[in-house]
């Protein structure tokens, strides 16, 4: 038996509604207030059951299998492990500052923020490899076997030769980074290749790096012209003086819409390229959002929020779930009796690292 | 919902969705498809995972993936056997929602209150060996930057002497740091600021102050808002960063103005035994709440400087100092005039004491 996607016109369809959601949402709301946020675990956990069972893979719907209980020992176990270690060394610094010994406090404290940033690392592909184990499709999970521990040396590395030529290599970092998270992942039997390639980014990156200083380069230009113009019309008085503000207003305005959308459509070429570079077994993805698609998705999120007074915010998740999943595609085909089930261990605890850097999702 | 009661079967080793009916023996079942027969399985161990639309999916305990998805109307005999329907988790779904709302809210009151009023109870029982040690390691020698000269030591002592009754309990130094401010510290350590002397007019203003920091010690402040502190970030743990420190900051402050006015009602008092006068520490007060803002907000900050004692200088402190002023009593100088001037200028005369912060510090 084998399922042959190109007849088809989606192989991701969602089914969910957001008054369905809304059902789900506000108790956990509510048990997340009155349990001083301890329930929130629980209310991820119930969030993406209903997420993944609205969530059609050709014939079948998807399956969250995530317990709360994971997620709070991962939680637990991140504050004893991590959480009180580094306000005893806050005080120790704190307390060296206070005998003067400010080069080892600053030592201290490198220290500690590199220890940080290689675990950021260790946790993102943690949250990746957590959230594929307890993903079922047709009764086949995803998994890995590796702890992670490599990729958060691959994480500092690769994203400190991203910055070290003025942040020029971000694009290569961020994409390798993706493969080498998704080349240790498998589902079912089957390993996930990523081959994503960096260099088709940097047009869109160098668009986002540039915003800036054409902004400036601009804002010179229309100066200069308005200051020329400012002679001529010195006799009208102060119009020239007006046409100046006007321009401050604008060009300030700009940075603050030009830029997020210019990283906007960088980020949409990212994940584009990113999952268009993944293959699983005969399968291949690809994500077909593109910048207008994202810029729309942000817009109607912040309204959203801003409408609603903050409220809203709880919807985030589903609309998060609903625009990947809408815009996710694959091609090719399955082999039903050859999908057997992964042999990667399954760990108990869940995305405690991640959850709390509070990083994003794959 | 479906008309018919269907039953659909993954066995967790493939991907193959297999059409059964349930065979029911007793406690346990088997699963009939075509001319095979899978099980059997023991009922007991069958588990709920989740719901797929219309479909309910159960799994069965230790065996990764095994599904059995039931969609229309269950016979009545089978779903007695089945487990129960997960909502929100094994207490929510007992209690229901409304009284688990209640039920963990009463807890996490309870929780909040234990630890905003044990600091109280606790910090007394805590070995004054502790609080001494970890004075010791906080402060050391405070990067040799306290002052000390034989004649300025000897009016020190003999302020802390008229305003104690066990002096010996207490260190009372003088830092060479140009900041109006002075703290309190575990391990009985009181810290004033040479700034602090060398803005004051008269020794019945230091005095003031001096006593107002014992008060501190006597009262055992400094420690019961580390322990405050520590009980908070435990409990306000789960609440996602910037609502819990904002909770948390809110707490501490609550707490820190009502230590204040005990540390204030204690000068007065050691004032009044000692027979100095409060109308210096009043005036003083008066003058450096024109100057309150660089001297507070330096104080506010985290960490040690969140649990120093900070002193928000207001109009009705001042006025509680000139209320607590005996009409007639024949008051005395603090320090006389030539022990006034040793201790004013100790920190000039020292010139082996280190200055500053050991960084840029204002």
């Amino acid at each position: 038996m084998s399922e042959d996607l190109t007849q088809r016109h989606s192989a991701f369809r969602f089914h969910g509604s957001w008054q369905e959601f809304a059902k789900i949402a506000f108790p956990n709301l509510l048990l997340s207030i009155v349990t001083l946020g301890i329930y929130r675990f629980w209310a991820t956990t119930r969030e993406r059951e209903y997420l993944w069972a609205q969530t059609d893979f050709i014939d079948e719907r998807l399956e969250w299998t995530g317990k709360g209980m994971e997620l709070f020992i991962g939680f637990i176990m991140v504050f004893l492990l991590l959480g009180l270690p580094f306000i005893v060394i806050q005080l120790i610094s704190q307390g060296l500052i206070f005998r003067g010994e400010t080069v080892l406090a600053g030592v201290i404290t490198l220290l500690m923020f590199l220890l940080l940033f290689y675990l950021t690392g260790v946790a993102y592909f943690r949250a990746l490899r957590y959230r594929l184990s307890r993903t079922y499709w047709r009764g086949i999970r995803g998994g890995s076997n590796d702890p992670g521990f490599g990729y958060g040396l691959s994480y500092m590395w690769k994203s400190f030769v991203g910055w070290l030529p003025i942040f020029l290599l971000v694009p290569w970092s961020m994409i390798s980074l993706w493969n080498e998270r998704w080349n240790a992942m498998s589902f079912g039997p089957h390993r996930f290749e990523a081959n994503a390639d960096w260099k088709p980014l940097m047009k869109r990156y160098l668009l986002f790096y540039l915003v800036p200083f054409l902004l400036v380069a601009g804002l010179i230009t229309v100066a200069i012209v308005a200051a020329a113009s400012g002679d001529q019309l010195g006799a009208i008085g102060g119009a020239g003086m007006a046409v100046g503000g006007i321009i401050v207003v604008l060009a300030i305005l700009s940075l603050y819409i030009i830029l997020p959308l210019a990283a906007l459509a960088f980020y949409s070429k990212y994940f584009r390229l990113a999952v268009g570079g993944l293959r699983l077994h005969n399968l291949e993805f690809d994500f077909r959002a593109r910048a207008p698609d994202w810029i729309l998705f942000f817009l109607a999120n912040m309204a959203i929020v801003i409408c609603t007074l903050g409220i809203g915010y709880i919807f985030m998740p589903y609309r998060n779930w609903k625009f990947f999943v809408d815009h996710m595609e694959a091609y090719g085909e399955i082999n039903i009796d050859e999908l057997t089930q992964s042999k990667t261990i399954v760990s108990k605890h869940g995305e405690g690292l991640l959850d709390a850097f509070d990083v994003g999702a794959i | 919902m479906d008309t018919f009661f269907n039953v659909w079967h993954y066995d967790g080793r493939s991907a193959v969705r297999r059409k059964v009916e349930i065979q029911t023996i007793g406690r346990q079942f088997f699963l009939l498809e075509n001319e095979r027969r899978h099980g059997p399985f023991s009922f007991s161990d069958v588990e709920y995972v989740t719901r797929k639309e219309n479909v309910d999916v159960y799994g069965l305990a230790d065996v990764d993936g095994w599904r059995l998805m039931l969609s229309g109307p269950v016979p009545a005999e089978l779903a007695e056997l089945l487990p129960a329907y997960r909502k929100y988790g094994g207490w929510v779904d007992r209690l229901g929602l409304g009284k688990a709302t209640i039920a963990f809210t009463l807890a996490s009151a309870a929780a909040i209150a234990v630890v905003l009023l044990s600091p109280q109870w606790l910090a007394p029982l805590i070995p004054s060996s502790v609080d001494k040690k970890l004075g010791d390691a906080l402060v050391g020698d405070f990067g040799g930057r306290f002052c000390s000269t034989p004649a300025g030591d000897a009016a020190l002592q003999k302020l802390v002497n008229s305003l104690d009754s066990k002096p010996q309990d207490l260190q009372v130094e003088v830092a060479k740091i140009d900041m109006i401010n002075a703290v309190a510290l575990p391990g009985g350590k009181v810290i004033l600021f040479d700034g602090l002397v060398k803005q004051a007019r008269s020794p019945d203003e230091v005095a003031g102050v001096l006593a107002h920091e014992i008060g501190h010690v006597r009262e055992k402040h400094v420690m019961q808002a580390l322990l405050r502190q520590m009980g908070l970030a435990v409990v306000l743990g789960g609440v996602d960063g910037n609502s819990g420190a904002l909770v948390n900051n809110m707490l501490a402050m609550s707490y820190s103005r009502e230590s204040e006015a005990e540390a204030d009602a204690h000068s007065m008092k050691a004032l009044g035994n000692a027979n100095i006068s409060p109308v210096g520490t009043a005036s003083f007060f008066d003058r450096l709440s024109e100057l309150d803002g660089s001297a507070r907000n330096r104080d506010e900050g985290q960490g040690i400087a969140g649990y120093m004692s900070s002193h928000p200088l207001s109009r009705e402190r001042k006025k509680a100092f000139e209320k607590s002023i005996v009409k007639g009593k024949n008051y005395k100088p603090a320090l006389t005039s030539a022990e006034w001037t040793e201790l004013k200028t100790m920190c000039t005369q020292d010139r082996k004491a280190k200055s500053g912060f050991g960084f840029d510090f204002e």
